[in-house]
C-alpha cells in the first residue's frame, strides 16, 4: 500500500503508520462473524450465565451447549478433575433436548444480537439430522456445529469422528438437511486428523472445528480409584494447546474449508497463534471457567495486536505463518 | 458446603432461584485486597477480603468463587462459603481447611495481595419467615455458612446451634457464634470428648428433636452428617435445608459439573443450590 508518489491521491488507502481501526470480521464457511472469537460448546451454557459479565454481542458468535433430539441425563459424579494446567471432564452432554432448547433458550439467544451456532449431538446419524431438521425453521439459528467428537458418551459422539467413513456419512446426511453453514467438530483422539478432515470436507462441511478434548485420566492414589466416575474423560485447558495448534496446522494444509480453532486458548496471543497456524476463527473454552471475561479480553487483544502490527483486516492473520 | 478445594458453594435470600447474569443480586467479578489471612487451628485458616460488592449483596449461605493468585497451573477457581460479611466496611471473611494444593497455596497469600473473586453466588438459606424455633447443625467447617444465618434471625426467634468438631481446639467459631447463641441453646460435640459432649452432632440433634419441636433446621458439614440430620428432620416432619458440596468448575451454572440428584431432576449445586430443601435431595 505504500506509494511514494505524492501526486497520487492515496488518502483512501490505509496509512500503515496511523492505523486506527481493524476490520475484525471473518467468514467462517458462510457464517459472518463480527470478530473471530466464539466460545467452546459446553463451557458457556447457552450464554445466560455470562450475560451478567459482558454483553454477548462482544463475541463473534455464541456456540451453544450440545443439543440432542431427546433429553440426555449425562454422567455420574464426579464429572470433573483438575489436572496440571488443565482439567478432565465427563459431563456426558447433559441437555434437556431440542424441544426444550427451542422453547427455553432460543428466544433469549435471539435477543443477543450475535450469531448462534447450535452444537448438535446424536447417537447415530439420523439423530443428528433430526435435530437439524427441527431447528431449520428457527430463524435464531445461524449455523450448526456437529459434535462427532465427544469422548464422554458410549454410543455416538467420538465414535463418528474417529473413522473417515462414518464421519463422511453423518456429515453428508446433515448436509442434506440444511443449507445453513455446517461446521463439523473433530476429535484429536485419532492417528491422522487430516484424513477425517478431508472426509467431512468431501461430505459437504462448510467449516471444521478442532480440537475437542483429549482423552485422559486421573487417579486418586489413596483410594486407588479413577477420580472421574466414568474413569476417563476429556482433557482441556492450556495443557492441550500445543496439540491443538499442531492439528490446526496440519488440517490447514489438508483442506480448503475454513477452520475454527480451539484447545487451551487463554489469551489473545494464544488466539493469534491459532490463526497464524490456519484458523479463521477461534473458540474460548475452559478459560471461561478460569475467568468469565476471557473471551472479550481476547477480542480486544487481537484488535490491539493488529493495530500494533499494522494489520488492517484480522482475516489476514489466517494461515500467515511464515 | 463449607470450604475446600474445588467443592463447596451456597444462595440468594430472595425466594427466586438465581440465574447468574439475569436480574438483581447477580454475581460480579471483583478484584479484592487481602486484609489478612492466617491459621486459626491446625489446617484451618481464615482470610479477610475487601470485597464491597459481595459484602453488600451476600445472603446467608451464598458462596464466592476465588481464582488463586500465582497458581497458573491450577486453572479452576475454588468455591468458599461466605462466613461473615459487613456491608459498611466492605469486608468479607472466609474460613477454609487446607485439603489440597489450592487451599495450601491460599495460606501463603498475604495482606495486600489481590484476589479475583466472583460472587455472591447461589441459593442461600431460606427459613420460613414465620419460624420461631430453629436449629442449626454444623459439622467441622460446616458451621461457617451458618454464621450469617444465625445473625439474621429476629431476637424473638429461639435459635439453637449444634456445633461439632474433631476436638476442642478446632471449635474456632464458638466465640463468634456466642454473640447470637448462648447456653442453653448452644450444644457442642467433639469426636474426642475434649469439649462438650463426646459424640457426633446427630445424637444431640436426635435428642433435641425428641424433646421439643422446631420450625426449621439448617445443616452443613460432612454429607453423611447432613443426610442423617435430614432423615431425623423428616422423621419429625420438620422443614430442613442442607448445603451441599460438589466438584465445581465455572461456579455460575454453565458447565454442569456440580450436579445434585433431586426429585426435581438434576440440579446445579452452584446456582440451584448449594442450599437445597432436604426433602428434594436424593441421597
Amino acid at each position: 500500500m505504500i506509494d511514494d508518489n505524492p501526486a497520487i491521491d492515496d488518502t483512501h488507502l490505509v496509512d500503515k503508520d496511523s492505523l486506527t481501526t481493524v476490520d475484525m470480521g471473518v467468514n467462517l464457511g458462510g457464517l459472518l462473524m463480527a470478530n473471530p472469537v466464539t466460545v467452546g460448546s459446553g463451557t458457556f451454557g447457552n450464554g445466560k450465565q455470562y450475560a451478567g459479565f459482558y454483553p454477548l454481542n462482544r463475541l463473534g458468535a455464541i456456540t451453544t451447549k450440545g443439543v440432542s433430539g431427546v433429553p440426555w441425563a449425562g454422567n455420574d459424579n464426579p464429572r470433573i478433575a483438575e489436572t496440571a494446567s488443565g482439567m478432565l471432564n465427563s459431563i456426558g452432554l447433559q441437555n434437556p433436548g431440542v424441544e426444550s432448547f427451542v422453547a427455553d433458550e432460543l428466544p433469549w439467544l435471539a435477543t443477543c444480537g450475535v450469531p448462534v451456532i447450535v452444537n448438535v449431538s446424536g447417537h447415530n446419524a439420523s439423530e443428528y439430522a433430526a435435530v437439524i431438521q427441527r431447528l431449520e425453521t428457527e430463524s435464531a439459528v445461524s449455523a450448526y456445529e456437529l459434535n462427532i467428537s465427544c469422548p464422554n458418551i458410549d454410543c455416538g459422539g467420538m465414535g463418528f469422528g474417529t473413522d473417515p467413513q462414518t464421519a463422511y456419512a453423518v456429515t453428508q446426511l446433515c448436509r442434506k438437511s440444511t443449507s445453513r453453514p455446517l461446521i463439523v467438530k473433530l476429535t484429536p483422539n485419532v492417528t491422522d486428523i487430516s484424513e477425517i478432515a478431508c472426509a467431512v470436507e468431501a461430505a459437504g462441511a462448510d467449516a471444521i472445528s478442532l480440537i475437542n478434548t483429549v482423552l485422559g485420566m486421573a487417579i486418586d492414589v489413596k483410594r486407588r480409584r479413577p477420580v472421574l466416575a466414568r474413569k476417563v474423560g476429556g482433557l482441556s485447558g492450556p495443557a492441550i494447546k500445543p496439540i491443538a495448534l499442531r492439528m490446526i496446522y496440519e488440517v490447514y494444509q489438508a483442506v480448503k474449508i475454513p477452520l475454527l480453532g480451539m484447545g487451551g486458548i487463554c489469551t489473545a496471543s494464544d488466539a493469534i497463534e491459532f490463526m497464524l497456524a490456519g484458523a479463521t476463527a477461534v473458540a474460548i473454552g475452559t478459560a471461561n471457567f478460569t475467568d468469565p471475561m476471557t473471551a472479550p479480553t481476547v477480542v480486544d487483544g487481537i484488535r490491539e495486536f493488529c493495530l500494533e502490527q499494522n494489520i488492517p483486516r484480522v482475516s489476514e492473520l489466517t494461515g500467515a505463518l511464515l | 458446603m463449607v470450604m475446600s478445594d474445588m467443592t463447596y458453594p451456597a444462595c440468594n435470600a430472595d425466594n427466586n432461584r438465581m440465574e447468574p447474569g439475569l436480574g438483581g443480586g447477580q454475581p460480579r467479578q471483583e478484584f479484592c485486597s487481602v486484609l489478612d489471612n492466617g491459621f486459626m487451628a491446625e489446617s484451618i485458616a481464615k482470610i479477610r477480603l475487601l470485597a464491597p460488592y459481595v459484602a453488600e449483596n451476600c445472603h446467608p449461605g451464598q458462596f464466592v468463587h476465588l481464582r488463586l493468585p500465582n497458581l497458573e497451573a491450577h486453572i479452576l477457581r475454588r468455591p468458599f462459603s461466605v462466613y461473615a460479611a459487613d456491608a459498611r466496611s466492605g469486608e468479607i471473611q472466609l474460613l477454609y481447611q487446607t485439603v489440597g494444593a489450592g487451599t495450601e497455596h491460599l495460606t501463603t497469600v498475604g495482606r495486600g495481595a489481590q484476589i479475583d473473586v466472583i460472587g455472591p453466588i447461589g441459593r442461600g438459606w431460606q427459613p420460613q419467615p414465620s419460624a420461631k424455633r430453629v436449629l442449626l447443625v454444623g459439622g467441622g467447617l460446616g458451621v461457617a455458612p451458618l454464621y450469617m444465618l444465625a445473625a439474621s434471625f429476629r431476637t424473638d426467634v429461639e435459635v439453637h446451634l449444634v456445633m461439632g468438631a474433631q476436638s476442642a481446639d478446632r471449635l474456632i467459631c464458638r466465640e463468634p457464634f456466642s454473640t447470637y447463641i448462648t447456653e442453653p441453646c448452644l450444644h457442642i460435640t467433639t469426636d474426642d470428648g475434649s469439649a462438650g459432649q463426646h459424640c457426633f452432632t446427630t445424637k444431640v440433634v436426635k435428642d433435641l428433636l425428641d424433646e421439643g419441636s422446631f420450625d426449621y433446621i439448617a445443616t452443613c458439614g460432612p454429607e453423611a452428617m447432613q443426610k442423617a440430620v435430614a432423615a431425623l428432620a423428616a422423621e419429625h416432619k420438620t422443614v430442613c435445608e442442607v448445603s451441599l458440596e460438589r466438584r465445581m468448575a465455572c461456579g455460575i451454572g454453565a458447565c454442569l459439573s456440580c450436579m445434585v440428584e433431586t426429585i426435581n431432576g438434576p440440579q446445579r449445586a452452584c446456582v440451584d443450590g448449594p442450599v437445597f430443601s432436604a426433602l428434594e435431595v436424593i441421597w
